[in-house]
């Protein structure tokens, strides 16, 4: 089974600083690290890979630095990687981030199914997921918290709803992103760290999917979001207040602003 | 009416509230129910007094006039910090006054000489927070991050990343005290080298609140290391786990923290907090910590210690690289003691020479194994610091827990160590002091007391039998 887990390099989200003048992070405030729920990605493509066999491909776009979560995949259990890197993928929205690896995985030929985590902690839309999906033309499941079978040609999966669960049965290839209850993502052995270090990791620019894909569709300019105006939202705070005098004076002020504020009639 | 006191207790309350004000001085139990007991395992921690007053000052000045108040009219004080001691050292145990100095937890950090002054009442936690913010660091880990910086030093804590650059006492440059007599001292300052005289701040660190009133400290801090790994080493063999140790020493390598942990307690550690732990094989298991200045030189270095680790039949060798793993790794570790907590009767922290825990390992198994009880175990493997838990389902009486312990006690003497390496004597242990001190080391340490507190009202009763 060819299994693709979509990857991503975050900044560390408990350091990093919003740049509000900018409207975006500041990288540089914080290290990077891998998407967490990209780890549960990954770790259920592995635990895939061991039941049935096959081979789990990690890709990941982003500048170079990237790399080490791949590397991070690759300690973990990822076959191969490959990295998507040029100065003219930067700048891209969630439906150019998408259609760029989508036209990855149509590069790297036949594929049974695509894992990625429900959503990146920088970005937090969850829709890379299910637009690369619509760009591959296959059915996708989000928020899938468990798998409950992989068999030819098909998998069955639960996702989670707000307070209910979708159990659906997909015909492959298909995509499905991952939330973190689906699995404990494995710490890599010191071994296969040190083999991952020396594993090489091709990089693939704008030239080579050019050749697949539309270039216009690429980075910035693929874009059509524009962040306007960024602003954190001020919060509602529960207003304490201190009633005093008999339970009858007491309960008559309580309706009294209970009326004011129509709450009762 | 307060003990020794001729006066009647109302009358100090008030003088009390004309230092720091009528909010900060506490007479009502309720209001005072966390301040009157430590981190002890219940059944064995001492009872606090009745009749106590809790002062909160906000300043040095104020810990100064609360003492000549407490000394002239003879009250004991206990000087209190985060109270996550594990011996009724900060317990109140004679009518008297409760000292918090939490309202004093201003850190300012001196980003030129790699320090920070601290008041003693900020905690473990906002010095992590306030060197990080720096870009420095401080290493050691002693304990709940909830413990203030005043209690800390007192109790000169240790914990885990203690291998490579020490104990509390190795990061005090210098201190700011209060007399029990009133007296302000200032001792050492930001200063690496200081010849002058007695070393009377070293005195002080580890005095476990019995000789003055730490309020302020200088402490050194470190560059951040760039990049960190934790770990984790499961054996089938307990013996081979501990022998690792020594040799991962000996090849060169100097972790921050080397851990050993037993894979049923930190299961329930895990548990206990509705964590995962990551590796479920091995009966007992490594968790080692590196820090360095980058990814190469550490990975390097982590070559090194699993070829030791190989060596001594090590399973597997995973490691954890991210922070949130990496963290989630630590704070289980630290929910082994708050896990078993309930169920306890006792927690020792005997310490031999790094080399010779592996024979303490055994006299703690046959220790057992004559009782015919299971006890938990789990410590600081790099620095020869074992904690050995005696668990209440296990023992009949208060009785039969003492015996088990100074049976371990024995063990850890004959293999050239202490009954405590990190915890102190406080109150619980000061019967068994004079099983390491010879009697003229007691008497010096009361000479020395009564120089520093001359009617015995500060912390009375602990440390000293």
């Amino acid at each position: 089974m060819n299994i693709i887990v979509l990857i991503k390099q975050v900044p560390e989200i408990e350091k990093v600083r919003f740049d509000y003048e900018k409207g975006r992070l500041d990288r540089s405030s914080a290290g990077a690290v891998t998407n967490p729920f990209d780890l549960n990605a990954l770790e259920a493509a592995v635990q895939i890979r061991e039941r049935v066999g096959g081979v789990v491909t990690a890709i990941s776009m982003g500048p170079m630095q990237a790399i080490e979560s791949l590397r991070d995949a690759l300690a973990r259990g990822a076959d191969r990687a490959i990295l998507l890197s040029d100065e003219r993928f930067a700048g891209a929205d969630t439906l150019a981030t998408a259609y760029t690896l989508a036209a990855a995985i149509k590069r790297l030929g036949k594929f049974d199914l695509v894992i990625c985590g429900e959503k990146t902690v920088d970005g937090d839309t969850a829709q890379v997921g299910p637009e690369v999906a619509e760009f591959l033309g296959i059915p996708h499941a989000a928020y899938v918290e468990e798998i409950l079978d992989v068999e030819k040609g098909w998998i069955i999966v639960r996702a989670r709803m707000e307070r209910s669960y979708y159990l659906m049965r997909l015909r492959l290839p298909a995509l499905i992103t991952v939330t973190k209850d689906i699995n404990n993502p494995r710490l890599p052995s010191l071994k296969d760290k040190l083999r991952a270090m020396r594993m090489p990791i091709p990089v693939w620019n704008y030239t080579d999917l050019s050749e697949i894909a539309d270039p216009k569709y690429f980075g910035l300019n693929g874009s059509p979001t524009r962040v306007i105006k960024v602003y954190t939202p001020i919060s509602e705070k529960r207003k304490g207040q201190m009633i005093s005098g008999s339970p009858k004076e007491v309960s008559q002020r309580i309706l009294q602003i209970l009326r004011e504020n129509k709450i009762l009639a | 009416m307060m003990k020794n006191s001729g006066i009647p207790s109302s009358l100090i309350v008030e003088n009390l509230k004309g230092v720091v004000g009528d909010k900060w001085v506490i007479t009502e139990r309720e209001f005072m129910e966390n301040y009157l007991k430590d981190e002890t395992p219940d059944p064995i921690r001492p009872k606090p007094a009745e009749d106590l007053i809790l002062v909160k000052p906000s300043s040095t000045e104020e810990v100064s006039r609360i003492l000549k108040i407490a000394n002239e009219n003879r009250i004991p004080v206990f000087p209190v910090g985060g109270r996550t001691g594990l011996v009724g050292g900060a317990v109140p145990t004679e009518p008297g006054i409760i000292l918090s100095l939490e309202r004093m937890s201003r850190i300012e950090v001196d980003e030129e000489n790699l320090m920070a002054v601290a008041e003693a009442g900020a905690t473990l936690g906002d010095l992590i927070k306030a060197a990080e913010s720096a870009g420095l660091f401080f290493p050691p880990h002693p304990g709940d991050e909830g413990a203030q910086i005043g209690g800390l030093i007192a109790t000169n804590a240790g914990g885990a990343r203690a291998i490579k650059y020490g104990v509390m006492r190795n990061y005090v440059r210098g201190l700011e005290i209060v007399l029990p007599t009133g007296e302000i001292l200032s001792l050492g300052g930001k200063l690496l080298k200081n010849n002058t005289g007695y070393d009377l701040m070293q005195l002080i660190i580890g005095s476990e609140g019995t000789l003055c009133v730490i309020t302020k400290a200088v402490i050194r801090l470190f560059p951040k290391s760039k990049y960190m790994v934790t770990l984790i080493v499961p054996f089938n063999e307990r013996s081979d786990a501990l022998r690792t140790v020594p040799q991962i020493l000996r090849s060169g390598i100097i972790p921050l923290a080397i851990e050993y942990v037993q894979l049923r307690e930190i299961l329930e550690a895990a548990g206990h907090i509705n964590e995962n732990w990551p590796v479920q094989k091995g009966l007992a298991q490594l968790i080692i910590i590196l820090e360095g200045s980058s990814q190469e030189e550490i990975l390097s270095a982590c070559e090194g210690i699993s070829k030791v680790c190989e060596a001594n039949n090590a399973i597997d060798i995973l490691l954890a690289e991210t922070p949130e793993e990496q963290n989630r790794i630590l704070k289980i570790r630290s929910n082994i003691y708050t896990a078993l907590k309930p169920r306890m009767m006792d927690i020792l922290d005997v310490t031999v020479p790094p080399s010779s825990l592996e024979k303490l390992m055994e006299q703690v198994d046959m220790i057992a194994s004559k009782y015919g009880i299971y006890l938990p175990t789990y410590g600081h493997a790099g620095d020869g610091n074992l904690h050995v838990h005696i668990m209440r389902k296990d023992v009949e009486s208060i009785d039969m827990a003492k015996k088990i312990k100074e049976e371990i006690y024995g063990a850890a003497l004959k293999l050239g160590g202490v009954i405590t390496g990190e915890h102190g004597i406080g109150k619980l242990r000061t019967e068994n002091i004079s099983l390491v001190l010879s009697e003229k080391h007691i008497d010096i340490m009361r000479s020395i007391k009564r120089i520093f507190d001359p009617n015995n009202i500060l912390n009375p009763n602990k440390v000293l039998p």
